[in-house]
């Protein structure tokens, strides 16, 4: 699917997901800001994560070895 | 003090509401309502202007005793509840409002009444047992008469019918014979009859025997079942004895052996028909104790049970009261008696609320004149209050375990609610196991209602404060599991095919080269391809190991920038131009570096050494780099970054004593030029009295502190970054575990083909997971995760060392235990 087009996917995913917060919990601005914060680092961090996978899997150098038997 | 950070918008929870030293002026006759209706409200924190006087010295201390009495009844009720069995867990029926003065007088009335209960109920068991011990000497003395002289008269009779003067075997008692066959042979004997403890009963005979010369006679008889004892009210075992004897020196010498065994004596009559009598009347007595005593019980248990209904509401009445005169105690009373002033910290916000309160305990005393609301300006610094709901409460009360946030300074608990439970779920990555976790949490959320109420043990309790937290672990567990393509250890290929395929088609080489990579790379996650190859430990190792500095590096560079935004919140440019600036780059010029080679390395692909680079980077950064060349430029771009590292360390330590030191002098000599100057400006003189409290500027102390700042810095940047690689220990240990669990108890029992040795391996796999992995794990990659934060996170940025805003409120007293 390539790095570029998921890691896309996953700000547009951030980005939905804090207008639906903004939509459905509307309590105030500064609360408000509060749960975008929240949920922009919620996707921040689950990006990251899935992108050092991939990354790391893109040009292997060990490759998989299967026991006998297999 | 407020500042501002410039025109940026406020974000909940990111730092404390501001807050106001305010002075409440309360006419006295409205001062306990007043009170009343703040703890209502929970948002004033009164500040102690008696802090100086003893308990008794204070305005309110006959009320305060009079509630302790009270609160002593109170305790008095709920003990002989308990001892009753009732419990007095019912709700408190809310509606009917007690007075307080007849509530005083109700439980000094019930006391006593109670009291008088307790003392006849106990003098009547007393008779009772007597009684009872009386009844059984007089049964079991008259058995042993009754037996003998029945023997005796057969006796009789046997003699007569045979003139042969034999002794049968089972001849009666000597002195039976005597007294009933040969009256003249009558020698005057007397007895005494009692009850015995059991197991005294062989040290009193020796005793007796020895006393009286063996000149005694003692028979006795055991009762069957155990009796209450009169005087200590417990069930003994006891013998009924008699004592026979002859002469009045015996007799004394007896009853002191008996009062010292604590032997009880009975009065019994050898007449047979005065016997039956006398059974007959303690029968009877018995009875009509029995009957006196039930009633007595009845009345008593009917009493303690209308009090249960209302103790909790009295318990929290008296308890409000005793909180409302403990706060009136705090209060400074004016010179004029008539009325009282209040010092305390409250939220800005809470301004209008607070006032309306005071307007309301006003109207509802009729009193002439209103309380009096107005804010103090001082350089104290205040409480920290954060508004949090119950999503947040648990996310802040982890941080707060750690240090309560200065006054106004950002409060890393926004980003601990989606942080922590990120790399707790980093270490414990798997669905199977993420979906049990939230299973168990979404348990206590759906009867979050009904669990609130209860009163739950320690462990639960703790769980269930916890629930969010444990859903948010729960969640992210789930994605991470994903991730690592783990289900239970299972790998599943849920997105799609795998990447690798044999080498040609026979797969020859598959257990000695390997598989190679044909497709594009699996779209989400670990390939499912891995687990169970020879193989799969190095590669996971070296992902999870770089994966564990790149989250590290990032956190920590999130700190940093956090202490950024405090410095611009507080005006503190020193701090931004001296520490920041030289912090950000020793991080990133280093551990910064590290992470760029990493995410090169990965996209190229090629076969550098980062070890070799890292550590050849420091030892001879000219050198040329040859096969770990990684990009153009990069021996150019490391000696740069190397210079800019070791510039940053003198940076952050130098310039800010030197300054800081100057900034003073400069105060100080501006200050003794307005003294000479202008002694009438107010203003001056009233910084005069601040400058002599910041007097105080050591250079040494000062430089030391920075110094100390340095060096944690500096070497905190490795050992941190180090620190994070527990990410991929407690990872790995927890696919281990999980791994060995299913290949060596679940698929080793189902390839035994029996029935009952699988069901068998199923419980062992189950309660292995549960315990192991869902417990202990849980527990260990959350005490981890939380150090991450604590230590290496919060090092960065966070002070900690404020204290928490606790103001007068009820609510708090509810959870009080006694």
């Amino acid at each position: 699917m390539g790095f570029v087009v998921t890691s896309l996917i996953f700000t547009v995913i951030g980005i939905l997901a804090s207008l639906c917060t903004r939509v459905f919990c509307n309590s105030g601005p500064s609360t408000n800001l509060l749960l975008v914060t929240l949920v922009i680092t919620a996707t921040v961090c689950c990006w990251m994560m899935w992108a050092i996978v991939y990354l790391a899997q893109m040009k292997p150098l060990i490759v998989p070895i299967l026991t006998d038997g297999e | 003090m407020r500042r501002n950070g410039g025109g940026w918008p406020t974000m909940d929870l990111l730092r404390s509401e501001p807050m106001q030293l305010a002075q409440l002026i309360i006419p006295i006759e409205s001062a306990r309502p007043t009170i009343s209706y703040l703890g209502d409200l929970g948002l004033f924190q009164f500040k102690d202007l008696n802090a100086d006087k003893s308990p008794f010295q204070r305005t309110y201390a006959a009320q305060m005793k009079r509630c302790g009495e009270m609160a002593r009844k109170l305790r008095f009720l709920r003990e002989q509840m308990i001892k009753a069995g009732l419990s007095t867990s019912t709700r408190p029926s809310a509606g009917t409002d007690v007075d307080v003065e007849k509530l005083e007088v109700k439980l000094g009335e019930l006391e006593a009444e109670i009291i008088e209960m307790n003392a006849n109920n106990e003098q009547l068991q007393r008779t009772y047992a007597e009684l009872a011990e009386y009844k059984l000497v007089l049964q079991k003395a008259g058995e042993f008469f009754h037996s003998t002289k029945s023997i005796a008269a057969i006796q009789q009779r046997e003699l007569k019918a045979q003139s042969l003067g034999e002794g049968s075997i089972d001849s009666p008692l000597l002195l039976e014979q005597e007294m009933v066959t040969d009256p003249s042979k009558q020698v005057k004997l007397g007895f005494v009859s009692g009850l015995l403890q059991r197991d005294k009963s062989t040290a009193f005979e020796r005793i007796l025997f020895r006393a009286t010369r063996g000149n005694v006679f003692l028979k006795q008889a055991v009762v069957e079942e155990p009796i209450r004892d009169p005087s200590s009210g417990e069930k003994v075992e006891k013998n009924v004895f008699v004592i026979f004897y002859s002469g009045e020196r015996a007799k004394n010498k007896i009853v002191k052996i008996c009062e010292a065994f604590a032997a009880n004596r009975y009065p019994f009559a050898d007449d047979t028909s005065k016997q039956f009598q006398m059974i007959t009347e303690v029968s009877g007595r018995l009875s009509e104790l029995k009957t006196t005593i039930d009633v007595g019980l009845l009345h008593q248990a009917s009493l303690l049970q209308d009090i249960a209904h209302q103790f909790e509401h009295w318990n929290l009445l008296v308890k409000k009261e005793k909180s409302i005169y403990h706060t009136l105690n705090m209060l400074s009373i004016d010179v004029t008696k008539k009325c009282l002033v209040a010092e305390g910290w409250c939220p800005v916000s809470a301004t209008t609320q607070i006032q309306n309160v005071l307007q309301r305990a006003t109207l509802d005393c009729n009193s002439q004149v209103g309380a009096i609301f107005h804010v103090l300006h001082t350089e104290e610094s205040p409480p920290t209050y954060f508004c949090t709901n119950k999503f947040t409460t648990a996310f802040q009360e982890i941080v707060d375990a750690y240090g309560v946030a200065k006054y106004q300074e950002a409060n890393p608990g926004v980003y601990t609610i989606i942080t922590f439970p990120f790399l707790f779920a980093v270490m414990f990555g798997d669905w199977g196991h993420g979906i049990c976790l939230l299973m168990a949490t979404l348990y206590f959320i759906f009867r979050e209602k009904s669990l609130s109420n209860q009163k739950l043990g320690d462990i639960t309790g703790m769980i269930f404060g916890g629930r969010y937290v444990i859903l948010m672990m729960a969640l992210f567990s789930i994605y991470t599991g994903l991730i690592y393509n783990e289900f239970f250890s299972v790998p599943f290929d849920i997105f799609g095919p795998s990447a690798y395929a044999c080498r040609d088609l026979s797969c020859r080489d598959a257990s000695t080269q390997g598989l190679i990579k044909v497709h594009s790379t699996y779209p989400f996650g670990v390939d499912p391809v891995w687990h169970g190859t020879r193989s799969e430990l190095p590669f996971l190792n070296s992902l999870k190991m770089k994966m564990s500095i790149l989250l590290g590096v990032a956190q920590m560079n999130l700190g940093i920038v956090l202490s950024y935004f405090n410095a611009r919140f507080f005006a503190n440019d020193l701090n931004i131009r001296y520490q920041f600036v030289p912090q950000i780059i020793f991080l990133n010029s280093l551990f910064g570096y590290l992470s760029l080679l990493i995410i090169v390395k990965w996209c190229t692909g090629s076969q550098a050494d980062l070890y070799h680079v890292m550590i050849y980077m420091f030892l001879s950064p000219m050198e040329d780099l040859g096969e770990n060349q990684l990009f153009v430029g990069q021996k150019f771009l490391q000696v740069m970054l190397l210079l800019l590292a070791l510039a940053a360390v003198p940076w952050m330590l130098f310039p800010k004593p030197f300054i800081l030191k100057k900034q003073h002098e400069e105060r100080h000599r501006g200050q003794s030029y307005a003294i000479l100057h202008s002694v009438d400006d107010p203003l001056e003189m009233d910084l005069h009295p601040n400058s002599h409290g910041h007097e105080e500027f050591e250079f040494s102390e000062v430089f030391v502190h920075q110094l100390i700042h340095t060096i944690e810095f500096v070497l905190g940047a490795v050992s941190n970054t180090a620190s994070y690689l527990r990410l991929w220990a407690l990872s790995l240990a927890h696919s281990e575990l999980s791994s060995v669990f299913y290949d060596k108890v679940l698929l080793l029992a189902w390839g035994f083909n029996n029935t009952l040795v699988l069901i068998i391996g199923i419980i062992v796999f189950i309660s292995a997971t549960v315990g192991v992995l869902l417990v202990m794990e849980t527990l260990s990659a959350f005490l981890h995760a939380l150090r991450l934060h604590w230590v290496e996170f919060q090092n960065k940025f966070y002070e900690g060392d404020g204290y928490k805003f606790q103001p007068f409120s009820f609510t708090s007293l509810s959870e009080e235990d006694e």
